[in-house]
């Protein structure tokens, strides 16, 4: 049985190593989450596109799983039915995709996950995550907070939606850094904003009612910042309030150019997407790659943000 | 109709089950936070149920008709992000309307479905949910949207604007539900959508058009969904493409709330109102408290459970039902 199992693996890895060398190029699946469902995840699937078509030896079949895991299971059958080189695949369920991501591990196909890592159980069957270190940009927030605030003041947090890993490790992570660095500051209360900007605008609007003195505003992304933003701004109070975001948005960006937002972190779908078919081919070229790869998603302020291009999302 | 209120019998405050509910859990709130009842709070809530409020006024008018109406959250989606971007293309004087039309269509195919070719209406919303939502996405190629210039417009208006003192949005709730109220008590209209949600068949044989009438219910409640665009739009000066995602929930909790019957027939506007307060003021009362969010979700659940028990004890005159 093992012994089949070996000659199996060797004979798909001997076919893919024909395809590649009498064709010199890798083909690449990608199954994605949701596109079209944000700015952000379109921006994506446009940027590895572009960068696929770049790179003359790269060859990629481009599928989408509409948010259906069931759709994205059978995608990594598909894609492994067609021997590709490589999959790239960005879970809409980091748990149920595990049985999908061993069957490309025993077929020999490695796999790359993207943006949002895959449950614990799977990453025995990952060639590498790439993505953004959600943890890590809750830590640059809490920074930035304690800088805008000079180590003193009380704050309200808006997180994301209740249960998505994103909005969970932002929050850890800015817990966790503003405790540490900065006890000075006190958090009034954490309440969520489901992502979405009405939603954080009524719930800023409460805390407003709430608390008669809060002197900055954390949001799990700058959406629902700016959310929070308008309900101070309504109730006259956003003068000397500090807002600091994440995932830097245009209507971020703008407002920081406003001077009415301090700062965010900026991470870009266009590096998310390079840096998910680079990884890619580091694999498939037998490079050592680490099966965590971060992209940087560096600090933005007022005083920096003209280093970066204005988000197109 | 009178007569068989009186035989239902009970003290008479019980008969209002939901305003009940809705006073005691008033009174609660306000004991365990002194912000609760204030003017500002009272103002502030008020303002944010409008959005989920005018769409209640249209999908408790489609319920009484006997039917549901779940494509209500993708509509906002639709329409919000349709007006928000025409916007900065058309201008808002023409944007309005437009999506007005727009929305009036696709409550059209949902009467026309419904109404003239019979179709389950939960199939069939249920179905436009998603359709909608994919329409939404391929206008938008997923792309938020945003109006540019948010200090100089007068769209600001509807949701950020006061007409005499009073927020626009409490305005526009108000004015809408007054008027689906007289419709709805005191209109042929009104007693035809009763009386084709109570009893189809006998409607039917009362030489009322059926499917007309069910039809005209899904174009109001495309209207009241364009309507409750405008001020979501204008508060929040942009648009993402979910944005209306799971308001279909929240508006039929606050129908059931406010005691319309999901099996047609019987509901009102006025209760519909007092369900959506209910909702947005257990939601604000929480946060208020400093409860975790998630306190949200059982104690509306818990509050839904409570105020149906005492509307279906008042109609029957006791609290147990007399069949064990």
């Amino acid at each position: 049985m093992k012994r089949t199992k070996t000659l199996l693996l060797a004979s798909c890895g001997a076919i893919a190593l024909g395809a590649a060398a009498s064709a010199d190029t890798v083909r690449i699946g990608i199954t994605q989450n949701n596109v079209g469902i944000d700015s952000y995840q379109t921006t994506y699937e446009q940027a590895f596109i572009a960068a696929a078509e770049a790179n003359p030896n790269v060859e990629v079949i481009v599928l989408d799983a509409g948010g259906d895991v069931a759709r994205q299971i059978s995608q990594m059958q598909d894609l492994i039915q067609q021997q590709v080189d490589a999959i790239i695949v960005w879970p809409t369920d980091g748990q149920a995709l595990v049985p999908a991501v061993r069957n490309a591990y025993n077929a020999g196909i490695p796999v790359v996950v993207t943006n949002s890592n895959i449950a614990e159980a799977g990453l025995d069957f990952i060639a590498a995550f790439s993505g953004p270190n959600n943890i890590q940009q809750g830590i640059y927030s809490a920074e930035m907070m304690c800088d805008a605030l000079d180590g003193e003041g009380q704050i309200v947090q808006i997180t994301g939606m209740p249960g998505y890993t994103t909005a969970i490790e932002r929050q850890q992570g800015f817990d966790d850094r503003l405790a540490e660095l900065c006890p000075g500051v006190t958090q009034l209360d954490i309440q969520p904003g489901d992502w979405n900007r009405e939603r954080a605008q009524r719930t800023m609007e409460t805390f407003l009612t709430r608390f008669d003195d809060i002197d900055g505003v954390y949001a799990g992304d700058d959406n629902m910042g700016v959310g929070a933003l308008n309900a101070a701004i309504a109730a006259g109070r956003a003068e000397g309030m500090v807002f600091i975001g994440a995932t830097n948005f245009a209507v971020g960006y703008d407002a920081m150019e406003r001077g009415e937002y301090w700062g965010s972190v900026y991470q870009s779908p266009v590096d998310d997407a390079r840096a998910a078919l680079q990884t890619a081919l580091d694999v498939l070229a037998g490079e050592d790659v680490p099966l965590l790869n971060y992209f940087d998603t560096p600090k933005i302020t007022q005083d920096n943000m003209h280093e970066f291009d204005r988000p197109v999302f | 109709m009178l007569l068989t209120r009186l035989k239902a019998g009970g003290p008479a405050i019980a008969r209002q089950g939901i305003l009940v509910a809705f006073l005691l859990f008033m009174v609660a709130f306000s004991l365990m936070s002194d912000r609760f009842l204030s003017a500002d709070n009272f103002m502030s809530v008020f303002r944010q149920s409008a959005i989920i409020g005018v769409m209640a006024l249209g999908v408790t008018i489609v319920v009484i008709g006997g039917n549901l109406d779940l494509s209500v959250g993708s509509m906002l989606s639709f329409a919000t992000v349709l007006v928000v971007d025409l916007h900065d293309k058309i201008g808002p004087e023409l944007a309005i309307p437009v999506m007005i039309l727009a929305t009036l269509c696709l409550g059209a195919i949902n009467g026309a479905l419904i109404g003239f070719l019979r179709l389950n209406s939960l199939i069939v919303t249920l179905g436009m949910l998603s359709a909608i939502q994919g329409l939404v996405l391929i206008y938008s190629g997923g792309q938020n949207v945003d109006i540019v210039d948010q200090q100089g417009t007068w769209f600001s208006i509807f949701g950020r604007g006061a007409i005499m003192g009073i927020a626009t949005p409490i305005v526009m709730f108000l004015g809408l539900a007054l008027l689906f109220h007289v419709i709805m008590s005191s209109m042929p209209f009104g007693r035809k959508v009763y009386a084709v949600g109570g009893n189809p068949t006998a409607s039917v044989f009362s030489g009322i058009s059926r499917s007309r009438v069910v039809f005209t219910t899904y174009l109001i409640s495309a209207l009241c969904v364009s309507m409750a665009a405008i001020i979501l739009g204008s508060r929040v000066m942009g648009s993402q493409n979910n944005v209306g995602q799971g308001y279909e929930l929240q508006v039929l909790a606050a129908v059931i709330l406010g005691g319309t019957s999901l099996m047609g027939g019987s509901g009102s506007i006025s209760r519909t109102v007092l369900g959506v307060l209910m909702l947005a003021f257990i939601q604000n009362g929480l946060i208020l408290m400093g409860q975790p969010y998630y306190m949200q979700w059982l104690v509306t659940w818990a509050i839904i459970i409570i105020a149906v028990w005492l509307d279906v004890a008042a109609k029957r005159g006791r609290l147990l039902s007399p069949i064990a």
